[in-house]
C-alpha cells in the first residue's frame, strides 16, 4: 500500500481526527526534548481502545511498518522517535482509570493515564493512598515510567517502579491480546504470580515485545506527615557509609543525593535528602534526631534548608524539568545508570571530571532503589537546543558517560541507541541469544520499535 | 521584563522543553488547554506550538497553512502561562504565539476566516470586527443625556455595542445612576481581535485615534465592561508604544470601589444560585480574580458557588484568540464544557464580566439546551435596586 492508502486504513481504525501524516505533526513527533537527532516519522496515530491498537498492529504487520508506542514522550533518550520510520502510536487517549482497589491496593489503568492524572485522582478520591511518582513532569504516563523500569518517589522504600507492576494487558506483535499476571487467571489484578512471570519481558524492552494497553500498578498507604532531613558531605567517599546507616534505620521513604557546582555555595558538597514520614510531629522529630546523629557520625552535616528549598523537593512530582532550564537553552538529557553502591563515590568523581572535560557544569545526582540494592546515578547535561554544536557536545558527553557507567559496573538506564549498542557489546552472549530468540518468536517481521535492542 | 515583539521572542522560544505542565490545571486534575484537549496531538499543546515556531525560526520547517492552522487553533487563554514553570519565560508564551501569528500574516498564511476581522476593522464604514456600520454613539449620548466632555469615558467595546446591547445599556444605566461624570466617544475597535490574530499593521493608527478621542473628551479615566478591551487598553496599547495619561477601569472595579466607600448599597434581593466564569482577559491576563467575586457576594440573598476550575485554573470560554471566528463549532464546544462544569455546582445562573464570554456561553447554552441564565454582572445589577449616595 502507498502512504495515502495506509493513512486511510489508519483513519478507518481510529477516526480521521486521530491519524495524521501532516508535516507539522510529523515534525513534532520526529524529535524529543533530549539530545537525539530528529528521525523521520511516517504517521502518528492515537488509538482509544485495545481493539484499535490491535487493528493498527495487524496493519503494521501486514505492511511491515515499524510501530513505536509513545507515552509522555519524556524519556529524553529518543526511545519514542522511530529508528526506521513508521507509525508513532501516541497512547494518551487511552486514559481511563478503570479501578482503584483499596483492599489489594492497586490501580488498574489504561496505558495513556498520566502521572498527574493518577496523583490528582487519588488526592481527590482516595486520600489514604499514594502512587509511585517518577522524577518527571506530570505529563509522563504511568505506563511509560513503569515500562522503562523507572524510579522516583517511594523507590527507596518499595523498590523500582517496574517491580510495582502487578499485571499487563499487552497487544503482541501478531495482534493477539494477552493478559499477564494474576489477571490471566483471576478477575483481580493484584499480583504478578504465582505463575511463570513474563511481565519482565516487557519492561525496559522499549516496545519491542508488544504494546501495553492496560496495567495494574501497586499503590501504597499515604503517611500523614512527611519531611526531609537535609545533610551535606564534603566527599563522595562518605556516601556508602552514610547510606548504609540511614537505610538500616528503616526510616527513609526516599533518599536523594545531589552535587552541582552552581550556585557557588553548593560547590564542593554532596547534598543528601532523606525523606521521612510519620503520624505526628513527635514521630518525625524522633527520626530527625536519629538522622542528625547519623549524619554527624558519618562526616555529614545536618543542614537546615529554606522552606522554599524544602517545598521544592516535597512537591510531587518533583520539578525535574527545571534542569532543562539550567542554561536557559531548553535542552536536557542525562545518563541515568543503575549502579552498585560501592561504585557511587567513583561515579561522582569521574562524572564531574567528565562533565568538566566537555565544558559542562557538573550536575550529578542519585536516588536509592529498594534500600541500597541499586542506586540510580544521574549524570546530567543541559544544553542549548538552538546551538547544534552544543547539542553535539552533549551527545558526545552522554556517550562517554554511558561507557563510564558500564566501566564502573553500572548499566545505563532507558538508554538511547548508542547506549543500547554499548550494553549489547558487553552483555553475556547467551543473554543476547535469548533476546534474539524472543524477538524472532514474537516479532518475526521486526515491526516493534525496530532498531531498538537490535541483536544481530 | 517586556518582550520585544521585533526580536526578543525569537531568542527565547527554544527554551521550551515540552515538559507538558502547560497542558494541565495546577493540580493536574484535567487538561486545561482547550486546544490540546481537543486535538490531543502534541503539536497542539503550547509546547508543540513553540517547537513549531522554533522550527520556523531555525529554518527546519517552512511556513505552511498546516503550521499556521496549529498556531491559530489556540484561544490564547493563558493557561500555559500559569502552569509553565520556567520563570521569565512563562509570562511570554501567549505573546510568542501572537508574535508568530504576526509572522504568519507577513508570510501570507493568516487563515481566511480570521482575515475577515482586519477587513472589517479597517473598513471605513465599520471600524469593528462584526461588520456593522460604525456607531459614532451620538444617539446614545443624546438618549442618556451625556456631555461632550467629561471626567470618564465609557469605552463600550465592539461586542457590547454591536452584539450585547443589553450589557451596554445596563452599563450605561448603572453609570448614570452612580452620577459619575461620563461620556461616550466615537470609538473604533480597540484592536484586541486583530492583535490576537497577528494582524497588527494598522493597530497603532487605531490606538492613536482612540487615544485622541479620549483626550478630546477631556477624560482622565476610561471605563469599560469588556474584559478584552480592558486588557487591550491597559496592557497591549502600552506594548504597542501608546502614550496616555488616563486611567483604565473595568466596571466591576468601579462597583467594588463604590461598595468599599459605602456609596453603593444594594436594596433588593437576588434569589438565585450564581456561578462566576473568570474571563481569561481579566483573570489570567490581568490578575483580576477577587474583585468580581467580592461584588457578587455583596448582593443580598445571592447564593454564590464556585466551579471546580476557577481563578487561575479556570477553563476558557473558547471565544478568544480568533477561535470564535476561526473555529465556530469548536468554540462553542469549549463553552459547553464550561456549562457542564457549571451544572455540577447547582447554579441556575452563569455570570461573567465580559461580553465576549457571555456571547459564547450563551451560544453554547442555546445550542446544547443547557437551560442556564447567562448574564453579565452588570446586567444583574441592572435588575436589582440599589442606592447611590455621596457622588
Amino acid at each position: 500500500m502507498n502512504r495515502e492508502v495506509i493513512l486511510k486504513e489508519l483513519e478507518k481504525i481510529v477516526g480521521k481526527e486521530y491519524a495524521t501524516n501532516r508535516s507539522e505533526d510529523l515534525y513534532i513527533y520526529s524529535q524529543d526534548p533530549g539530545a537525539s537527532l530528529p528521525r523521520s516519522v511516517d504517521f502518528v496515530v492515537m488509538p482509544n481502545t485495545t481493539e484499535e491498537v490491535q487493528a493498527i498492529v495487524k496493519l503494521a504487520n501486514q505492511e511491515k511498518i515499524s510501530i513505536v508506542p509513545m507515552g509522555g514522550g519524556l524519556t529524553l533518550s529518543g526511545l519514542i522517535i522511530p529508528v526506521k520510520g513508521g507509525i508513532v502510536l501516541d497512547m494518551k487517549r487511552m486514559n481511563q482509570i478503570l479501578e482503584i482497589n483499596q483492599f489489594s491496593r492497586y490501580a488498574l489503568i489504561e496505558a495513556g493515564v498520566t502521572t498527574g492524572q493518577i496523583i490528582s485522582h487519588l488526592n481527590e478520591n482516595f486520600q489514604d493512598l499514594q502512587p509511585p511518582i517518577p522524577d518527571a513532569p506530570p505529563s509522563a504516563t504511568v505506563a511509560g515510567n513503569m515500562l522503562i523500569h523507572g524510579s522516583g518517589y517511594l523507590s527507596q522504600k518499595y523498590g523500582g517502579h517496574g517491580a510495582m507492576i502487578n499485571g499487563l494487558e499487552v497487544v503482541l506483535p501478531n495482534g493477539e491480546i494477552c493478559k499477564l499476571g494474576s489477571c490471566a487467571v483471576s478477575d483481580y489484578w493484584f499480583d504478578r504470580g504465582p505463575i511463570p512471570d513474563f511481565i519482565g519481558l516487557f519492561i525496559s524492552a522499549f516496545g519491542t515485545m508488544g504494546i501495553i494497553t492496560k496495567l495494574s500498578i501497586q499503590l501504597f498507604p499515604k503517611p500523614k506527615m512527611r519531611d526531609i532531613v537535609f545533610g551535606l558531605m564534603n566527599s563522595p567517599k562518605d556516601i556508602p557509609n552514610v547510606l548504609l546507616k540511614i537505610t538500616a534505620t528503616g526510616y527513609a521513604e526516599d533518599i536523594l543525593l545531589g552535587m552541582q557546582d552552581k550556585p557557588e555555595w553548593m560547590k564542593g558538597y554532596i547534598f543528601i535528602m532523606t525523606y521521612i514520614t510519620g503520624d505526628s510531629e513527635e514521630d518525625l522529630d524522633r527520626q530527625r534526631k536519629t538522622l542528625k546523629r547519623i549524619y554527624r557520625k558519618t562526616n555529614a552535616r545536618f543542614m537546615k534548608p529554606s522552606e522554599k528549598m524544602k517545598n521544592l523537593y516535597l512537591e510531587k512530582p518533583i520539578f525535574a524539568a527545571g534542569a532543562a532550564d539550567f542554561r536557559k537553552g531548553g535542552g536536557f538529557e542525562y545518563v541515568g545508570a543503575f549502579m552498585p553502591l560501592e561504585k557511587i563515590p567513583e561515579a561522582y568523581e569521574k562524572g564531574a571530571d567528565l562533565a568538566r572535560k566537555y565544558g559542562i557544569l557538573p550536575t550529578l545526582g542519585s536516588r536509592l532503589i529498594g534500600g541500597v540494592h541499586t542506586v540510580v546515578m544521574f549524570f546530567s547535561y543541559s544544553f542549548n537546543r538552538a546551538d547544534p554544536k552544543d547539542m553535539e557536545n552533549a551527545r558526545e558527553a552522554l556517550h562517554e558517560t554511558n561507557k563510564l557507567a558500564l566501566d564502573l559496573g553500572g548499566i545505563p538506564w532507558k538508554s538511547e541507541l548508542d547506549g543500547q549498542k554499548l550494553i549489547l557489546e558487553r552483555i553475556d552472549p547467551s543473554y543476547k541469544k535469548l533476546m534474539k530468540t524472543f524477538q524472532n518468536a514474537l516479532d518475526p517481521n521486526k515491526i516493534m520499535n525496530s532498531g531498538n535492542w537490535e541483536v544481530n | 521584563m517586556e518582550l520585544n515583539l521585533e526580536q526578543d521572542w525569537k531568542d527565547i522560544v527554544h527554551r521550551c522543553f515540552r515538559c507538558g505542565y502547560c497542558k494541565f490545571t495546577y493540580e493536574f486534575s484535567d487538561f486545561n488547554c482547550p486546544s490540546y484537549k481537543k486535538h490531543r496531538f502534541e503539536t497542539y499543546s503550547t509546547g508543540g506550538r513553540l517547537w513549531l515556531i522554533y522550527g520556523l525560526i531555525s529554518g527546519e520547517i517552512p511556513w505552511s497553512q498546516g503550521v499556521a492552522n496549529v498556531l491559530y487553533a489556540c484561544s490564547t487563554c493563558g493557561n500555559c502561562t500559569e502552569n509553565c514553570r520556567f520563570d521569565k519565560f512563562n509570562d511570554f508564551l501567549v505573546d510568542i504565539i501572537e508574535a508568530a501569528r504576526a509572522e504568519a500574516v507577513i508570510n501570507g498564511f493568516c487563515p481566511e476566516k480570521q482575515k475577515a476581522l482586519i477587513e472589517r476593522i479597517e473598513n471605513s464604514e465599520m471600524y469593528n470586527p462584526y461588520g456593522e456600520k460604525n456607531s459614532d454613539n451620538e444617539d446614545l449620548k443624546k438618549e442618556y443625556d451625556l456631555p461632550d466632555k467629561a471626567e470618564w469615558v465609557y469605552f463600550i467595546g465592539c461586542t457590547s455595542n454591536y452584539r450585547q446591547k443589553n450589557l451596554r445599556d445596563a452599563t450605561l444605566r448603572f453609570l448614570k445612576k452612580t452620577n459619575i461624570d461620563f461620556t461616550l466617544i466615537d470609538e473604533h475597535c480597540c484592536c484586541s481581535p486583530v492583535m490576537r490574530t497577528g494582524q497588527i499593521n494598522s493597530v497603532k493608527d487605531f490606538i492613536n485615534y482612540n487615544i485622541a478621542q479620549i483626550n478630546n473628551a477631556g477624560a482622565s479615566k476610561v471605563i469599560t465592561s469588556c474584559a478584552g478591551c480592558y486588557r487591550t487598553l491597559k496592557k497591549d496599547w502600552l506594548k504597542f508604544g501608546a502614550d496616555y495619561d488616563f486611567q483604565i477601569y473595568h466596571t466591576v472595579e468601579l462597583v467594588k470601589k463604590l461598595l468599599d466607600e459605602g456609596k453603593l448599597k444594594f436594596i433588593s434581593e437576588y434569589n438565585k444560585t450564581v456561578t462566576y466564569h473568570d474571563p481569561c482577559h481579566l483573570g489570567r491576563h490581568m490578575d483580576l480574580y477577587e474583585i468580581p467575586r467580592e461584588v457578587y457576594k455583596h448582593i443580598p440573598r445571592i447564593k454564590f458557588v464556585e466551579m471546580k476550575r476557577n481563578r487561575e485554573n479556570a477553563w476558557c470560554c473558547g471565544a478568544g484568540g480568533g477561535v470564535k471566528i476561526g473555529y465556530p463549532e469548536w468554540s462553542v464546544e469549549i463553552s459547553k464544557e464550561r456549562l457542564e462544569e457549571a451544572k455540577i455546582t447547582g447554579a441556575s445562573v452563569i455570570s461573567s464580566v465580559c461580553p465576549f464570554c457571555k456571547t459564547n456561553l450563551s451560544d453554547a447554552n442555546i445550542k446544547f439546551n443547557m437551560n442556564f441564565e447567562v448574564i453579565d454582572l452588570i446586567e444583574i445589577l441592572d435588575n436589582i435596586e440599589f442606592e447611590i449616595s455621596g457622588n
